[in-house]
């Protein structure tokens, strides 16, 4: 179960990285999911409304590795 | 591309004269990352290259150079008609070299937004500068991340090939960024561009893996391990589970070269690796996949060897000849978790802030997630289940959406300037982050303290500071000007001032 999970880890990691780093072991419901992935979809709805093709046909470009 | 020189491998361990890390599991780690930049809405196409420069303006301006070291110690470089390119500085630790990658995506931002504001001038206010942080165009060219271990000399080409890429392809589990291919997605961005076969690293031109001649440390000790098979990530896990999960698997690999004995990943070799990267980028099931080993009945019997609650589950059918890529995954946990039994203590000293205990939770997790297809849990960490769901999501709301429309969000995903995407799944919880802005920020201003990015990044700043004329390269410091100068640092495990970089320092 996560909550178990992340009170074992804390243990069993060292005082400095529960200090210096912010994990985020949270493990939300399913519905709780949901709900922020819609919330995500409103937000991203006005990048759907311009032209997609133009914007995957501007890169292009060459030299990678 | 030319032969690898071998310089020879040290079957044994030189006591005398070694550098203190050289025993140990002390591993110093980069990211490289080239990115894709494009430009919309300036009502006629803009040349990539172009605002390329354009965006490096400042730093050519700065530096007289396309390539320079920053005061956090690492590298900005671009190459005439190729891809802005950021290499973190030396880190010892995962967590660090994380904090470095995205410091970098801080700094091509801040470039970009540069370039983006003039363009506006010249276009208007609809003009958007995009800088992707992924493998591939629309066109089929690809570009790549790229991760780099110091590893101990006594550890041959061969081996990592055989041990290590096996791994490296199945990691690709957690670590794939995804990508939408027409009406296909896929799990990795770079199955389809990397060479069909690798049969030796030397020979071929764009291998998954391979040994550059120059460590930028002492050769006599280490070289440097250059993996090419990898995605760019925006999820900062990923990235954090590239480097620490390899740095386990290279533990293992190191001590049994150092002892001269099995590590128990010899039988890991898969038949055709080429093969069994696509067949794992393909697999959305990742269960049903199967990869042809070399050496079937070495890994049954390994497998029954390692006395390890999940072993059953991995192994291979007697008869069969192949493996999926999670039992593979698998497998090589077990073997880790078998070698941390004796080795955990040396290889939590060896990381400031990282113990190998909680990599291998994280390991076992995202493992455990795969095996029961918990979406929501992979989706939170796991860029190609991010994209996935959120892919299926949309789908559901529109049935009819184009395929062009996904193909714009998985880049858009990507555009660490002007991406919607990715923000509003961290912003809305869904998507873990493992460090806050204040820390990357703090990562872009200082270099790692403990590496010898710390005297470089010192330099530079003071260089800048001064307005001396200074360069660099990853071992050397040069004061430029009258006072021509300079301090070689060797060891990329010191922080500790020289003579020599003392008094480069003081004629600054």
């Amino acid at each position: 179960m996560p909550q178990q999970f992340m009170h074992a880890q804390n243990e069993a990691t060292n005082q400095q990285d529960d200090q210096s780093h912010e994990t985020v072991l949270a493990h939300d419901t399913a519905a709780v999911q949901d709900d922020a992935l819609d919330a995500v979809l409103d937000d991203i709805e006005s990048t759907l409304e311009t032209n997609a093709e133009d914007y995957v046909n501007s890169f292009v470009q060459k030299g990678g590795e | 591309m030319p032969q690898l020189r071998d310089s020879g491998d040290h079957g044994a361990t030189r006591q005398f004269g070694m550098s203190p890390q050289f025993e140990g599991f002390a591993r110093i780690f980069g990211v490289e990352t080239e990115y894709g930049v494009s430009v919309t809405g300036a009502g006629q196409p803009v040349d990539a290259a172009q605002v390329a420069m354009m965006m490096f303006q400042p730093v050519v301006s700065r530096a007289r150079s396309t390539n320079t070291y920053l005061v956090n110690g690492s590298r900005l470089y671009l190459d005439v008609g190729s891809h802005p390119e950021y290499a973190t500085a030396e880190a010892r630790d995962p967590m660090d070299a994380l904090a470095q990658d995205l410091a970098g995506e801080l700094v091509m931002t801040r470039l970009a937004v540069q370039a983006q504001h003039r363009l506006r001038e010249r276009y208007g206010d609809g003009v958007a500068v995009h800088l992707f942080k992924n493998n591939a165009d629309s066109a089929g060219h690809s570009f790549g991340c790229h991760e780099n271990y110091l590893v101990r000399r006594y550890v041959p080409l061969e081996t990592v090939e055989h041990q290590l890429l096996p791994f490296l392809i199945t990691r690709q589990l957690y670590t794939g960024a995804g990508r939408v291919v027409g009406d296909r997605f896929e799990i990795t961005q770079r199955a389809d561009f990397l060479d069909e076969a690798v049969s030796s690293a030397t020979t071929r031109s764009r291998p998954m893996v391979n040994t550059r001649d120059e460590p930028h440390a002492d050769p006599d000790e280490f070289r440097r391990l250059h993996v090419i098979i990898g995605d760019s990530n925006r999820s900062q896990w990923a990235t954090w589970m590239k480097l620490a999960v390899t740095h386990l698997v290279l533990c293992v690999i190191e001590e049994s070269a150092r002892l001269g004995v099995p590590s128990g990943l010899e039988c890991c070799a898969l038949a055709d690796p080429g093969e069994a990267n696509r067949a794992v980028s393909r697999d959305l099931t990742c269960r049903t996949a199967l990869l042809r080993l070399a050496d079937a009945d070495g890994l049954r019997r390994a497998v029954r060897a390692v006395d390890d609650d999940d072993a059953s589950s991995i192994s291979p059918l007697s008869g069969d000849t192949a493996v999926t890529a999670l039992a593979l995954q698998r497998y090589y946990l077990a073997v880790v978790r078998r070698f941390m039994r004796e080795h955990a203590s040396a290889m939590d000293a060896a990381m400031p802030a990282t113990t190998a205990t909680r990599i291998v939770a994280e390991w076992q997790t995202v493992l455990d997630s795969l095996e029961h297809g918990d979406t929501a849990a992979l989706a939170s960490r796991v860029d190609w289940a991010a994209k996935r769901r959120l892919f299926d999501a949309l789908r559901r709301r529109d049935p009819g959406i184009a395929a062009a429309q996904l193909e714009r969000l998985d880049m858009d995903y990507h555009d660490i300037v002007n991406g919607r995407l990715y923000p509003s799944l961290v912003a809305r919880g869904v998507m873990t982050t493992l460090l806050d802005d204040a820390s990357i920020k703090r990562a872009a201003e200082t270099a790692p303290a403990d590496t010898r990015a710390a005297l470089r990044g010192a330099f530079v700043a003071r260089a800048l500071e001064r307005g001396s004329r200074f360069s660099c390269d990853w071992t050397r410091l040069t004061l430029g000007g009258d006072a021509h100068t300079e301090a070689v640092l060797i060891d990329p495990f010191d922080s500790e001032s020289t003579p020599e970089y003392r008094r480069l320092m003081d004629l600054l």
